[in-house]
């Protein structure tokens, strides 16, 4: 961005007109100690919970204890340069950040400042970022699916508009690859995608933003960062900026997705703020609150309805309803669920998407362990015609699972034994799904339906996912129209099952794999 | 300093509720003052944290430092925190009661940094308004600071009124940068 010098003075000039002279009264107090980004204030009587607090040399802090004679806040940011005696000043403010559409396709900091170098962000509006989650007569309940483009998890463990699905697992196995998926799917569906990315390498941050770009899916995105080098204070607000930025869409009439990747990092940041502010330690050293923390910033995950919408826009949106999905992930060690974190999130959520390394490790990508994953919601979003299909599978596995150990042993089955353990085989096969390749609804109903009729028993098990590919791109280019109605009605009916019968019939007929 | 005022507010407030039962809250002010010079001061602050000076021998000593400057009831107090290790806490005390007696009173210190001299009657009417803006009757600690430029700044408790020049510059640093 270029500047002439006369416009330099020029806006000099406005600022120092609009410059109000007026005596400034405000709250003094003095820093007693400072230990670690933590900062003991003597004074600052009339501060309030999570008050923005003003330190010398243009530093904030946030107060999160008030005692009788001390407040403990911690600073956010840099803090090497606070030292004692200096004075902190009260702002009146709880902590702020903007929000709008101006920050789509940014990268941004837990208190909002752009730090992908694209200079200032065009905003006018800010939000606290802690709010009150919408009350009950504000909902809606949740009946629109929001869109994976995964098969394992649209078919099996469908998630809906407003709803908190957790994403967990151990290390490595591909959690933040299906949030990834998930927001490069929601191009060109008026879907928003937030993505929190909390006490992450700035290495990995930069490979997923570059992912983000390659697909375009920057467009509808804003990336906000507390990376592992920022401070632990940072690290805990993060999420919550993130869902002040969401909530602006779901306030406006329209549907949002965020993904916090990952709450536990954020416990983490959060017990150590506790710890140094002397809070006392409960199970795992977390704090008492560690519940709270993660069910108000989840509770803020919802539909609203077309009434509050108009409310909260002053009646400039109409008849529209809003929503904010939130995707948590949650990261375990060595595949403890009963951890205190973990435990806490999967009772929060309304269900969770379980990973499993040893699935990751077999081949299995996306590694959805479909017997312990659920979705408690997401069942009366899902497009009409993936639950009809998909509900074979989600049966066919079962069986295979319970079938799958036992025929290890035996050395001949009765037929209709052996004919499940080859179904289950390759629908587990057909699961299978490569990253960044998202599917429409229509290629995974023509995959469904193809699995449920039984064309893939004549398939070879390695061969199921060649099967699929060619089948796909038949589809594609021998009957478009037919996958378009798919596509936009989303309807089971006759015409369209006879239809996908005879396509596939005619390609198996004349096609190789 | 906060878990001092925290140990210190007992103390405190049992004085002053002693010394408004006996209607001596002025001579408790100066016991209180006299006492905390008296730690404050560095030949005794040094006798007081050294474990080598016995408790029978520092109770003399204080004692007869402060014999005709505190009454009966002083004695007995020093004595008592002689007794509980708690003589550290005296400049708390004495803040603490005079707060306490301040605002029993109805009316708040407060200081006035000026960058130019108070004329009697400019004073008064400065102590006026702000006895208003306050709700409270004010006692004025008047002090004179160049660095201000110009204008006036008031301390009242945490409340800080800042009418200074200088203020006006840093809030306009702030603005521009």
């Amino acid at each position: 961005m270029q500047l002439n010098p006369s416009e330099i003075s020029d806006l000099i000039k406005k600022k120092i007109e609009n410059f109000d002279l007026s005596a400034e009264s405000h709250t003094e107090g003095t820093v007693v100690s400072v230990t670690d980004g933590i900062v003991r204030i003597h004074g600052l009587s009339q501060a309030m919970q999570g008050e923005m607090l003003e330190f010398p040399g243009n530093a904030f802090g946030m107060a999160l204890n008030l005692e009788r004679d001390s407040v403990g806040a911690v600073v956010l940011g840099a803090y090497q340069h606070i030292s004692e005696g200096d004075t902190v000043k009260c702002t009146g403010k709880i902590l702020e950040v903007p929000i709008g559409r101006a920050l789509l396709g940014r990268v941004v900091d837990a208190l909002g400042n752009p730090i992908d170098g694209k200079g200032a962000i065009a905003t006018t509006e800010t939000a606290p970022i802690e709010k009150i989650a919408p009350g009950v007569i504000a909902r809606q309940s949740v009946d629109q699916p929001v869109q994976t483009g995964l098969k394992s998890i649209d078919a099996m463990i469908p998630i809906g508009r407003g709803q908190r699905e957790l994403i967990i697992g151990d290390r490595q196995t591909g959690k933040t690859a299906i949030a990834i998926d998930a927001i490069i799917n929601q191009k060109g569906t008026g879907i928003k995608c937030i993505y929190v990315a909390i006490g992450q390498k700035r290495s990995s941050i930069a490979n997923v933003v570059r992912k983000l770009e390659e697909h375009g899916a920057m467009d509808h995105t804003i990336v906000v960062v507390a990376s592992a080098s920022e401070s632990a204070a940072l690290q805990f607000i993060a999420p919550y900026t993130g869902c002040s930025m969401g909530e602006y869409f779901r306030d406006c009439g329209e549907d949002a997705l965020i993904i916090y990747d990952d709450l536990t990092k954020q416990a983490w940041a959060y017990r150590q703020v506790s710890l140094l502010l002397r809070r006392p330690p409960g199970r795992e050293a977390y704090p008492g609150d560690v519940f709270y923390l993660h069910s108000r910033l989840l509770e803020r995950a919802s539909r609203i309805n077309a009434a509050e919408v108009e409310k909260l826009t002053g009646g400039k949106v109409k008849g529209k309803t809003g929503s904010l999905t939130a995707l948590p992930i949650i990261e375990t060690q060595g595949g403890d669920v009963s951890a205190f974190v973990p435990t806490n999130v999967i009772s929060i959520t309304d269900g969770q998407i379980f990973l499993e390394s040893n699935l990751f490790n077999s081949g299995i990508r996306p590694a959805v362990n479909a017997g312990l994953s659920v979705s408690r919601v997401g069942g009366a979003a899902q497009t009409k015609i993936i639950k009809k299909l998909g509900g074979g599978t989600r049966l066919d596995l079962a069986q295979y699972r319970e079938l799958a150990a036992f025929a290890q042993f035996a050395s001949d089955l009765d037929e209709s034994t052996r004919k499940q353990i080859e179904r289950g085989q390759r629908v587990t096969e057909l699961m299978k799904q490569n990253q960044y390749s998202p599917m429409s609804v229509a290629q995974m109903a023509v995959s469904l339906f193809a699995a449920n009729e039984g064309f893939l028993d004549a398939v070879e098990v390695n061969k199921v996912l060649a099967f699929e590919a060619s089948l796909l791109s038949y589809m594609k280019s021998e009957h478009a129209a037919l996958m378009d109605t798919i596509n936009t009605t989303g309807d089971f009916s006759d015409d369209i099952k006879q239809g996908m019968k005879t396509a596939i019939e005619s390609f198996v007929k004349t096609h190789s794999w | 300093m906060s878990e001092l005022a925290t140990l210190a507010r007992p103390y405190a407030s049992a004085v002053f509720k002693r010394a408004k039962e006996t209607a001596s809250a002025a001579k408790w002010s100066e016991n209180l003052a006299f006492m905390s010079a008296v730690i404050g001061s560095k030949e005794i602050s040094v006798l007081v944290d050294n474990p080598k000076v016995k408790k029978d021998k520092l109770t003399e000593l204080l004692l007869d430092v402060s014999k005709g400057q505190i009454d009966n009831e002083g004695v007995n107090f020093l004595q008592l925190l002689l007794q509980n290790n708690r003589l550290a806490l005296l400049p708390d005390i004495a803040r603490l009661f005079e707060e306490q007696k301040a605002e029993d009173e109805g009316y708040i210190a407060v200081e006035v940094l000026t960058a130019f001299d108070f004329t009697k009657e400019s004073q008064q009417k400065f102590a006026a308004t702000l006895e208003k803006t306050l709700s409270k009757r004010v006692h004025m600690n008047v002090t004179l600071d160049k660095s201000l430029i110009g204008g006036v700044l008031v301390r009242a408790g945490d409340r800080v009124i800042d009418g200074s020049v200088r203020g006006q510059l840093q809030n306009l640093q702030k603005a521009l940068l």
